[in-house]
């Protein structure tokens, strides 16, 4: 039903859409372009103007003028065309039919220049010899993704990006690798406002229309200038300004329709009698006896007509069935049933096989509108833009909106110029679901793993689930999708800043910006009563938090710039002044009057108030900083950048908090040399060299001393022992401070490599790197001895990032009129790490799963391997099962759940036996195995980390048409799918793949207890034998460890350029049709193997990059079509 | 002009200046004061270290909000009730399967450790807890003399010493290869080889009562608070600690008499009068004579989960056809049920009849109301059968068990709160499942039948002695036996009364078994309760078997009977007995072997490898894992 509803959802995007099309298509006569050139000189000097943009207005054909100023291009008759460059006024004429236009430029006081922003300053490109990557906006504008971080994906070389297919999914991106075992996040400046930390991270406000250009600080040469914070790299946005010239208005409209890439119903059983079988051989297989439950007569099992609730002995018991069967006893009767929040009445219909992932998942439609108003007089630019979003999830009521308004001004008043960015947006997910809910606890993860005979709904038509011996204790998906359709997290946001600057002549410049970052957040969550589980939940409840943070940066900086004769100098210096203050406060309330969504408030009259319950937490944070940078070049052949920044930081001690963050780079452009013949294939070569050092204290502010705390359901106690209602607070030591914490330190290295060539067509960059992280904050696990407390946080670990990052483009023509480019971007890195604490050599991160840890911290690895026993195989006989060494006892021994056909770990060299050793098979130089599979056989058994990921984007031309699509891979990655505790080992009864009975292990004899005569017939079997007693195979091992390589085809998007003429109204209006995520090419034999970044974070601070690689149940990505209209008028 | 520009730049030279300088004036911009969290000052006071010593005694059960579960509950039902014959896992297979594993004493399977740990973690925490009090103590002394006057000092100081020296022995009783932590220790990767843990137990114990002592109100409560401990508390306590070193060197036996001997003669415990009395939900009942010490559960607290209740327990309780709803975990074995069988003289059929489990007049999987072979009228509050009243809650019945193919047909109850006693929670999951009943971690039986062992092992003991003591638990337990209560709801009333007639017009729940002031056998409709004294102990193996026999019908399901049949060297032989009869009733038992390094529970591996200094493990796994 729900799935119709997608459908007809999908009819009508479409139908909005084409009849949007329509509107504005309206047919037209088509002009016959013509061929316009001219010349293009400064209107004080007469000098012709190289680089001045010309461009179709609304259009996106364009061209550049040349050294002479002279430019041609086609344009339709009565276009307009723009010439506009940087420090000059733009300028716009009408072609009218002429083929001749010559303009004259006025100089202009440079706003907001088009050249890249580098931190408090503006660089051109080719000046820059810091590894930095501009990104290319107009590729990136080719994903339809609600975060403009998600469409940065295998765009960036060095830069990876990981997120998930549910609605307003979070990003996490990550800049050469891996340099903390705290927040790697980078630091985000927008429009010279800086944003860092766990919530600011994922810039799901910010409208990805509004981008101007990305630009991306990966090493410590580049970034250091923002010191204190920039050792996860620096990602630099500014937002679109206005353009001194006519006003400009654009609307971009896109609706689409998403599906998931792949759905569970394409991996697990759908059969009600098939899964049966898969039960019966798991009991046969343990010597146990079959149970009876819903399916009767094992040997002739059949799917019952009503399972009844909490029998357990004769689910299909109907008066007919009661005649012939003398185990059917209880005879069930529709008639009886009755709704009740203890479950007792209920009924529900056994089910021939439901599709779980159908009832669930469908498809959700996407849509989004840009509006934006841009302009600017003689002194004065403006740009409004008005922006809303509206996804909803593949899975059943979910869904994301946005809503935005950004005001970007500027004045100039002589000299001086004052102006504002500013960002008022409003994000809302519906459905309460998000990235944390990963794993056994939402519809994406165990839950989709009922048993087929479960229907959606019971006979009355409310929700069914298993509330019947054998049917596991799990939750009906669409059931959790329902009751938390009205669960609303909202996030409002105003960002931006306020900026004066002077221009003081003489080459001195000075700005001062104050930057805000205000962010209001809430959620309203309910959680239902479910009698139709095994285990019923009879009270409901609601609960509801409230965020607020308030984050504002003060900067000013002094900027000098002379050229004289061929030395260029560029001097920086700054103050800046940062302080961020957070409030959270959350409460509760269960037992509903009603539970109408109206009513869910936190009231006295509306729930239980005696189950209220409310509290709150906050942080204050402050940085102080003063920095300064010079960039020099002598006739732009050598260049010399250098960098120095102190920081201070509330979150360390007064004798540690001052650090000191240096940075060097040089650059040679050879090309620029004499000796360098101009007329080579090269036209350009550079290269580049960098040093410095980052630093990061992103650890969870204050502590620096330890905390002491309560909580009524940890330390307060009932000690007067009468009342029983009545507890008397108690404390405890939440934390351990370290007083002498600092920063950590990231010195990285950084060689970089220029090429343009064939007249730069091509080019070529290069960039190799070393980064060396030290003084890691981190806090060790401490041993259970030391108490619950959170242990200190420390600096003492080191961890190294060797990686390699290049891009090669190149931008070609076929015959006059067909433009074809092809950029190829790819990077490599390995992680390691090279100290702890200086004794210890590993660590474990805090969380574990389900009772087992999956990764491990270890020196000389990369930071959250993949940690377990190594599987072989599978036991071929009792002998091969029994291995007991040491103490055997006698006769027989069995290492504890060793069995025939169950999985096979090798048991390593850990027992030092120079007695025995290396003659007595097994050895390891003096160690010898122990005969038993404990812990301590547990290795490294993957890397999350690709080999070598990259990203291809490839686009051609002709004419109006084009064409564009982007592949992105990865290489060499492995995921640890922990949904194999569901789907192959049947853990809490839960469905299984499709052919986990065909391909498992099977014995040619009985195995159950420690009688086992049988052998294994198929070595090569794809799963452990089926065996309901089997807890033994499942221990954390490299069986679950699977390769993670894939090959995504991102984006494929064909795009008309409606001809100006053929809509009277409408200068330019282009039309395009797009596909996300079309096919993915990989081994994986989970859902998706891009996965997002599970949410871990706790009292020793952001433990994400511990668990990379690790399926909990991912939402899958989304394949999305998309069609969509630009049009500018 | 030039002036002009000249001003400007001045201006905006000053501009900065000024924001500069008034940035950097505020010298006290980057000292930020930690938000919502109290600094070390904040409890350098009075009320801090009590507060502290609470959150000590809060540890006496490990579900928290900060962590817990199953694997550390007060009650110790997986450690020591699961892995004794006395209970199954219950629930159904898949459900907590690594409680199957400790079941079937396949202690080293991986998902084990997770158990394992909370445990160790839990002991540990309640340490540092109480060595946290201690800190904070001396430091208030030292720093703000008159703070603390000296005898409240003295008595937080008892307990908190006292709190330590328990926690010390949960741990010493799962694992006795542990190191011993104090409130001087800073280095907390300390050996466990060689550890004198009964030398410091003692020690502690003393030490804790001679302070408690000097409290200035004791033998009452500090503040009257009844959950503290008293310097009768350490005493009993040392007792305890004694029969358990008697284990491994007999000769504390003696030291166990002496010491148990004196908390009989001198201190302020008595038994309940009624057997019903002791785990109940009833507050007029609680902490009574009986209770040495208990874990204080308390609901709707204002605490928004329930994590102060019973939560440990919360999983055993009768299955979804019941009011409670879930989930069915620990299930009293056949075994035990069949153990309650008493012959013509009330006395346990164990006692004449070696076969008893095999021979059971009982039946085996359907020992159910109506059946009227003679029963020890603990059996009724000790096990939830079906047609027999489940103490006010009606009938119960079949429906209540979640799988009985798996784990059998029967249902703790001791735990279970009683309809009338409102004990129920009324918030988090599950309202029904979470109760204010008190767990019990020593009560005065226990250490009475402690003493009877004493007095039956020691030199200096008497059987005499160790007789009026099994007699005495005895007597008790003949006061009450189970009736009719009401059902439920509606529905389950009326089933009640119209199965037992009786019922219609007597919905006591207890009623009296004593008959013309003897101890006697009461019938009821669902059964036939019968009890009677020991006439002598004519040989010291006689009276050892039965002692052990009355601490096990006394003490069933309370997490002790492992660690006994440890202490008593029997668990192979007992256990072997066990399982050979029960696995043809629980088809998972078969080929379950007790074997010689499950005398110890295995350390935790994470602690193992947490403990390492350089490559050396302070941690040593105990013998056989």
């Amino acid at each position: 039903m729900n799935h119709m509803f997608q459908g007809t959802r999908l009819f009508r995007a479409v139908g909005m859409t084409l009849a949007l099309a329509l509107l504005v298509w309206v047919p037209a006569f088509t002009q016959q372009p013509v061929e316009v050139s001219g010349r293009v000189t400064s209107q004080e000097t007469g000098t012709p103007i190289q680089g001045v943009t010309v461009r179709v207005r609304g259009s996106s054909s364009s061209t550049v003028t040349d050294a002479g100023g002279k430019y041609t291009l086609t344009a339709p008759a009565d276009a307009v065309l723009v010439f506009s460059l940087i420090g000059y006024r733009g300028t716009a004429q009408s072609v009218g039919g002429r083929s001749t236009i010559n303009v004259a430029l006025e100089r202009a006081i440079a706003l907001l220049p088009d050249v890249v922003v580098t931190g408090y300053t503006t660089q051109r490109r080719q000046d820059i010899t810091g590894a930095a990557s501009t990104v290319d906006v107009q590729s990136i504008d080719r994903q339809s993704g609600a975060s403009a971080l998600q469409r940065l994906d295998g765009r960036v070389a060095g830069v990876t990006i990981e997120d998930g297919g549910s609605p307003g999914s979070r990003t996490t991106i990550r800049i050469r690798g891996i340099s903390s075992f705290q927040n790697n996040d980078p630091l985000y400046i927008i429009d010279g406002t800086p944003l860092e930390g766990r919530n600011d991270s994922y810039l799901n406000w910010l409208n990805p229309d509004d981008i101007a250009s990305v630009e991306v600080l990966k090493d410590a040469s580049a970034a250091s200038i923002y010191g204190s914070r920039a050792s996860n790299g620096v990602v630099l946005i500014e937002t679109k300004k206005g353009r001194p010239g006519r006003r400009q208005v654009t609307l971009d409209v896109t609706s689409g329709v998403a599906t998931p890439v792949n759905g569970y119903d394409n991996i697990l059983v759908q059969n009600s009698l098939d899964y049966f079988n898969v039960v019966k051989t798991a009991y046969q297989n343990a010597g146990a006896t079959v149970p009876r439950h819903i399916y009767g007569d094992p040997n002739n099992p059949s799917v019952p007509d009503f399972i009844w609730p909490n029998d357990g002995v004769g689910q299909s018991c109907t008066a007919a069935h009661a005649a012939t069967d003398p185990n059917c006893t209880k005879v069930v009767d529709p008639a009886s049933y009755t709704f009740t929040s203890d479950g007792t009445g209920l009924i529900m219909p056994g089910s021939p096989g439901t599709n779980w992932w159908k009832a669930v998942f469908g498809s959700g439609d996407v849509r989004h509108a840009n509006l934006s108003v841009s302009g600017g007089g003689e002194d004065n630019t403006y740009l409004m833009s008005f922006n809303y979003l509206n996804q909803q999830g593949t899975a059943a009521y979910n869904r994301f909106q946005r809503g935005g308004v950004r005001v970007n001004t500027a004045f100039n008043v002589d000299r001086v110029s004052v102006g504002e960015n500013l960002s008022i947006s409003r994000e809302q997910g519906y459905g309460g679901l998000d990235d944390n809910g990963l794993g056994e606890d939402n519809i994406v993860g165990k839950n989709i793993f009922q048993q087929p005979v479960v229907p959606v709904y019971d006979i009355a038509g409310y929700f069914a689930s298993g509330k019947a011996v054998g049917l596991s204790n799990l939750t009906n998906p669409l059931k959790i999708a329902f009751s938390h359709q009205n669960d609303i997290n909202t996030n409002d946001r105003m960002f931006g800043n306020a900026f004066a600057g002077l221009d003081a002549g003489h080459g001195f410049s000075l700005k001062t910006r104050f930057g805000f970052n205000l962010q209001q957040g809430s959620f309203h969550g309910f959680s239902p009563i479910t009698p139709e589980n095994s285990e019923v939940t009879s009270v409901n409840g609601i609960n509801e938090n409230y965020f607020l943070a308030t984050d504002w940066t003060w900067s000013n900086t002094l900027n000098y710039v002379r050229a004289f004769e061929r030395h260029s100098l560029n001097v920086l210096v700054g103050q800046e002044a940062n302080k961020r203050t957070t409030r959270f406060e959350t409460g509760q309330c269960a037992n509903l009057l009603t539970d109408a969504v109206s009513e869910r408030f936190i009231q006295d009259a509306l729930c239980d108030p005696t189950t209220k319950n409310v509290s709150s937490a906050g942080t204050v944070s402050s940085l102080l900083s003063f920095f300064g940078k010079a960039d020099y070049n002598y006739a732009e052949r050598y260049f010399i950048t250098l960098i120095v920044r102190r920081d201070g930081s509330s979150r360390f001690g007064a004798s540690n908090r001052w650090g000191t963050f240096p940075g060097v780079a040089v650059g040679w452009r050879l090309s620029n040399e004499p000796f360098f013949s101009n007329s080579g294939f090269f036209n350009n070569v550079m290269l580049r060299f960098g040093y410095g050092v980052t630093g990061n204290q992103l650890i969870p502010s204050d502590r620096i001393a330890s905390q002491l705390g309560g909580d009524r359901g940890d330390t307060f106690y009932d000690i007067g022992g009468g009342s029983k209602t009545s507890i008397t607070p108690g404390f405890k030591i939440t934390a351990i401070g370290n007083p002498n914490l600092k920063w950590e330190e990231d010195r990285s290295v950084n060689g970089g490599l220029d090429l343009g060539f064939k007249e730069s067509r091509g080019s070529i960059s290069v960039d190799v790197y070393q980064r060396n992280s030290n003084n890691l904050l981190f806090a060790p696990a401490p041993p259970a001895t030391a108490g619950s407390a959170a242990g200190p946080i420390v600096n003492i670990g080191k961890m190294r990032n060797n990686g390699i990052d290049f891009s090669i483009g190149y931008k070609g023509t076929i015959g006059g009129s067909t433009l074809w480019s092809a950029t190829l971007n790819g990077s490599h890195f390995t992680n390691k790490l090279v100290q702890i604490d200086g004794t210890a050599a590993f660590f474990f991160p805090q969380n574990i799963i389900r009772d087992q840890n999956p990764v491990i911290n270890q020196i000389g690895y990369p930071i959250g391997s993949f940690y377990g026993l190594v599987a072989d195989g599978y036991y071929t006989d009792s002998l091969d099962a029994a291995q007991c060494g040491d103490g055997n006892p006698s006769g027989q021994c069995w290492a504890d759940g060793a069995r025939p056909g169950r999985i096979k770990f090798v048991d390593q060299p850990t027992v030092l036996d120079s007695i025995n050793c290396p003659a007595a098979p097994g050895c390891v130089g003096l160690y010898r195995p122990d005969g038993h599979i404990t812990s301590a056989d547990r290795k490294i058994i993957g890397n999350p980390f690709p080999k070598f990921s990259g990203g291809l984007d490839l686009s051609l031309r002709h004419g109006d048409w084009d064409v564009s699509a982007t592949f992105f891979g990865s290489f060499g990655n492995k995921i640890f799918n922990e949904e194999k505790y569901w789907y192959v080992f049947r853990y809490f009864d839960t469905n299984v793949r499709k052919d986990l009975l065909a391909n498992s292990a099977v014995l040619d004899g009985p195995c159950s207890g420690t009688t086992c005569p049988g052998k294994l017939t198929n070595a090569n079997a794809t799963y452990p034998r089926v065996d309901v007693s089997d807890a033994f195979s499942r221990q954390f091992s490299s069986y679950w460890v699977e390769s993670g390589t894939y090959v995504r085809l991102r984006n494929l998007q064909i795009g008309y350029n409606v001809p100006p003429a053929m809509v009277r109204w409408i200068p330019v209006a282009r039309i395009y049709l797009q596909a996300e995520n079309l096919f993915t090419i990989t081994g994986y034999s989970g859902l998706d193997p891009s996965l997002p970044v599970p949410e871990q974070f706790n009292a020793v601070g952001d433990a994400r990059d511990q668990y990379h690689g690790i399926d909990q149940g991912t939402y899958p990505s989304n394949r999305i079509i998309t069609i969509g209209i630009s049009a500018t008028f | 002009m030039n002036t002009r520009k000249s001003n400007r730049l001045l201006i905006g030279m000053a501009i900065v200046a000024l924001a500069i300088g008034v940035t950097y004036a505020c010298k006290d911009f980057l000292n930020t004061t930690p938000q919502g969290v109290l600094n070390e000052d904040a409890l350098a006071t009075a009320s801090g270290v009590e507060g502290l010593l609470i959150a000590a005694y809060r540890s006496l059960d490990c579900s928290s909000s900060s962590a817990g579960s199953w694997g550390c509950a007060a009650s110790n039902w997986v450690w020591g009730s699961v892995t004794s014959g006395d209970a199954h896992k219950g629930s159904n297979l898949g459900d907590q399967e690594p409680v199957n594993e400790i079941e079937t004493f396949l202690w080293s399977a991986g998902d084990v450790q997770d158990y394992l740990n909370q445990k160790w973690s839990q002991v540990y925490d309640g340490i540092s807890r109480a060595n946290n009090a201690l800190r904070f103590l001396g430091k208030v002394r030292a720093e703000k003399p008159g703070e603390i006057n000296d005898a409240e000092a003295n008595g937080i100081r008892g307990e908190a010493i006292f709190l330590r020296a328990h926690y010390h022995f949960e741990a010493y009783r799962m694992w006795e290869n542990i190191p011993y932590y104090t409130e001087t220790d800073v280095d907390y990767k300390k050996s466990n080889v060689g550890v004198d843990v009964i030398g410091s137990l003692v020690r502690d114990l003393d030490t804790a009562a001679a302070l408690i002592a000097q409290n200035g109100v004791d033998p009452l409560p500090r503040n009257g608070e009844v959950g503290r401990a008293t310097s009768w508390t350490a005493k009993a306590y040392k007792g305890r600690v004694y029969a358990y070193a008697a284990a491994k060197t007999p000769v504390y036996w003696d030291s166990a008499l002496t010491t148990l001997r004196d908390v009989q003669a001198n201190g302020p415990y008595a038994l309940e009068t009624s057997f019903d009395h002791v785990w109940t939900g009833f507050t007029q009942f609680m902490n009574g004579p009986e209770t040495i010490l208990a874990f204080q559960a308390s609901v709707r607290d204002g605490e928004p989960s329930g994590w102060n209740s019973n939560w440990g327990e919360r999983l055993n309780f009768p299955h979804s056809g019941s009011h409670f709803g879930c989930c069915g975990f620990h299930q009293p074995a056949m075994n035990l049920v069949n153990f309650y069988q008493v012959d013509a003289n009330g006395l346990p059929l164990a006692v004449t009849t070696p076969n008893w489990n095999t021979t059971s007049a009982l039946g085996d999987t359907n020992f159910a109301g109506g059946n009227l072979a003679p029963v020890d009228p603990r059996l009724d509050w000790t096990v939830g059968r079906d047609n027999v009243p489940y103490k006010d809650w009606g009938l119960h019945n079949r429906s209540w068990i979640r799988d009985a193919s798996y784990s059998g047909p029967f249902s703790p109850k001791k735990n279970v709160q009683e309809n009338a006693a409102n004990a129920e929670n009324n918030v988090g999951w599950q309202t029904t499942q979470t109760n204010d009943v008190n767990i019990h971690i020593f009560r005065y039986a226990d250490l009475l039948l402690l003493l009877a062992e004493a007095e039956v092992e020691s030199p200096n003991g008497s059987l005499a002695n160790a007789l009026t003591i099994v007699n005495q638990i005895r007597t008790r337990a003949g006061q009450i036996a189970q009736g009719c209560g009401k059902g439920f709801d509606a529905k389950s009333d009326s089933i009640l009364k119209a199965t037992y007639a009786a019922c219609r017009t007597d919905e006591r729940m207890a009623v009296p078994l004593v008959q013309a002031g003897t101890i006697d056998s009461l019938r009821e409709p669902w059964a036939l309760y019968r009890i009677g004294l020991y006439p002598s102990f004519p040989t010291q193996a006689y009276a050892r078997a039965a002692v052990r026999y009355e601490r096990r019908l006394e003490l069933a399901m309370e997490g002790q009977r492992f660690f006994d049949l440890r202490r008593w060297g029997s668990a192979d032989t007992v256990l072997a007995n066990y399982v050979a009869v029960e696995k043809n009733r629980i088809p998972y038992l078969a080929g379950v072997v007790y074997a010689t390094r499950n005398h110890l529970y295995p350390i935790p591996a994470l602690q193992i490898e947490l403990s390492k200094v350089g490559s050396q493990d302070m941690l040593v796994q105990n013998p056989g894992w």
